[in-house]
């Protein structure tokens, strides 16, 4: 099966540029992870980050034919080849397939991603009830992969500004959240003109999440709850 | 007060689009199934003060509408603060422009 592989080397000094290779698949090899890692067996230059090797840890997004996926769990059969492998687009790249998320985890952490409650803790737990706990689905499965990140127009434009999907669905899962009680800040810091609204409803962010999440669909619960909030 | 608020301009670009939605479906019935109008007709709808209130009101939807749409564009683009603010102040000083022209075209046909 043909590859086509971004390749970059800060070290050498040489310009970014794509590196054909041809691999033999094995009989088991299922996934674009397996075919890199038969890359890297032929050239142990070739870098990329993984870890899970199922989907779970979100280290191995890239940007296979034009579309950010989990290489792990992209099925070989069907890519149209040479296969195009790069890098998450937007991001800094620091090797091959390896990109800086420095900017991405610092959104991250800036909408507070635990919950702020002050009051005195329950002896055993802060309990939910079944609907409360519902409203979580579609948001705590985020693996912070930056799939979506990667493929938001908006993200490319003002990637030190505008929190991103990744990072607003992160936010709206501690917004939603009944044990927390810092509803109101958290709002208050989304609404900006940078923050939260540069996103203009691309969905890029939706199509490519490869757990299946809406990010978009977030985002608008945000805004639907800001203008609640100032009614 | 900030300059660059995100919600307000959010909502006012949602609710212009609305009206302009509007405008756009009306102007398609009336197209597809009334009669042409002509340009006596046109200056005749212009003058009545209901008729000129709703084209007031378009050209409102419209210049506000557009402001916003430059105005992200810009902020998108145009990353330098001097040039940017130079872009912002033409764009509003040309749609500024254009309002007030509506204005005195609206006023003239209603004296």
């Amino acid at each position: 099966m043909r590859f086509r592989v971004y390749r970059f080397n800060p070290e050498s000094g040489a310009k970014p540029a794509f590196q054909d290779y041809e691999v033999r698949l094995q009989a088991a090899d299922r996934k674009v992870l397996d075919a890199l890692v038969r890359i890297k067996e032929a050239d142990d230059s070739v870098s990329f980050r993984r870890s899970c090797r199922e989907g779970v840890c979100g280290s191995d997004a890239m940007n296979i034919n034009g579309r950010n996926a989990l290489a792990c769990i992209t099925a070989l059969e069907g890519l149209r080849e040479p296969v195009v492998l790069a890098p998450l687009p937007g991001f800094p790249v620091i090797r091959d397939l390896i990109v800086d998320m420095t900017l991405f985890f610092k959104h991250y952490h800036e909408i507070r991603p635990y919950l702020v409650n002050d009051e005195p803790p329950p002896e055993l737990e802060r309990l939910q009830s079944p609907e409360e706990r519902d409203r979580l689905n579609g948001l705590y499965e985020c693996i912070l992969c930056a799939c979506c990140t990667g493929f938001c127009p908006s993200y490319w434009w003002n990637p030190d500004k505008f929190i991103g999907p990744a990072g607003l669905l992160q936010a709206e899962r501690f917004i939603v959240d009944s044990r927390d009680r810092a509803t109101a800040e958290r709002l208050a810091f989304l609404d900006d003109v940078y923050r939260l609204y540069r996103c203009r409803t691309i969905m890029n962010c939706t199509e490519v999440c490869p757990k299946g999440l809406s990010p978009a669909r977030a985002i608008e619960h945000i805004k639907v709850q800001l203008v609640r909030r100032s009614t | 007060m900030r300059v660059f608020t995100g919600q307000r301009a959010f909502l006012l670009q949602r609710l212009t689009a609305l009206v302009l939605l509007a405008y756009v479906a009306g102007a398609a019935v009336r197209l597809a199934f009334g009669a042409p109008l002509s340009l006596g007709q046109w200056r005749d709808s212009a003058a009545h003060p209901a008729g000129a209130a709703l084209i007031a009101l378009l050209a409102a939807a419209l210049l506000l509408h557009a402001w916003v749409g430059v105005r992200d564009v810009v902020l998108d683009y145009v990353k330098p603060l001097g040039l940017r603010v130079a872009v912002l102040g033409m764009v509003a000083a040309a749609l500024a422009f254009l309002g007030l022209w509506t204005a005195l075209i609206l006023a003239s046909h209603a004296l």
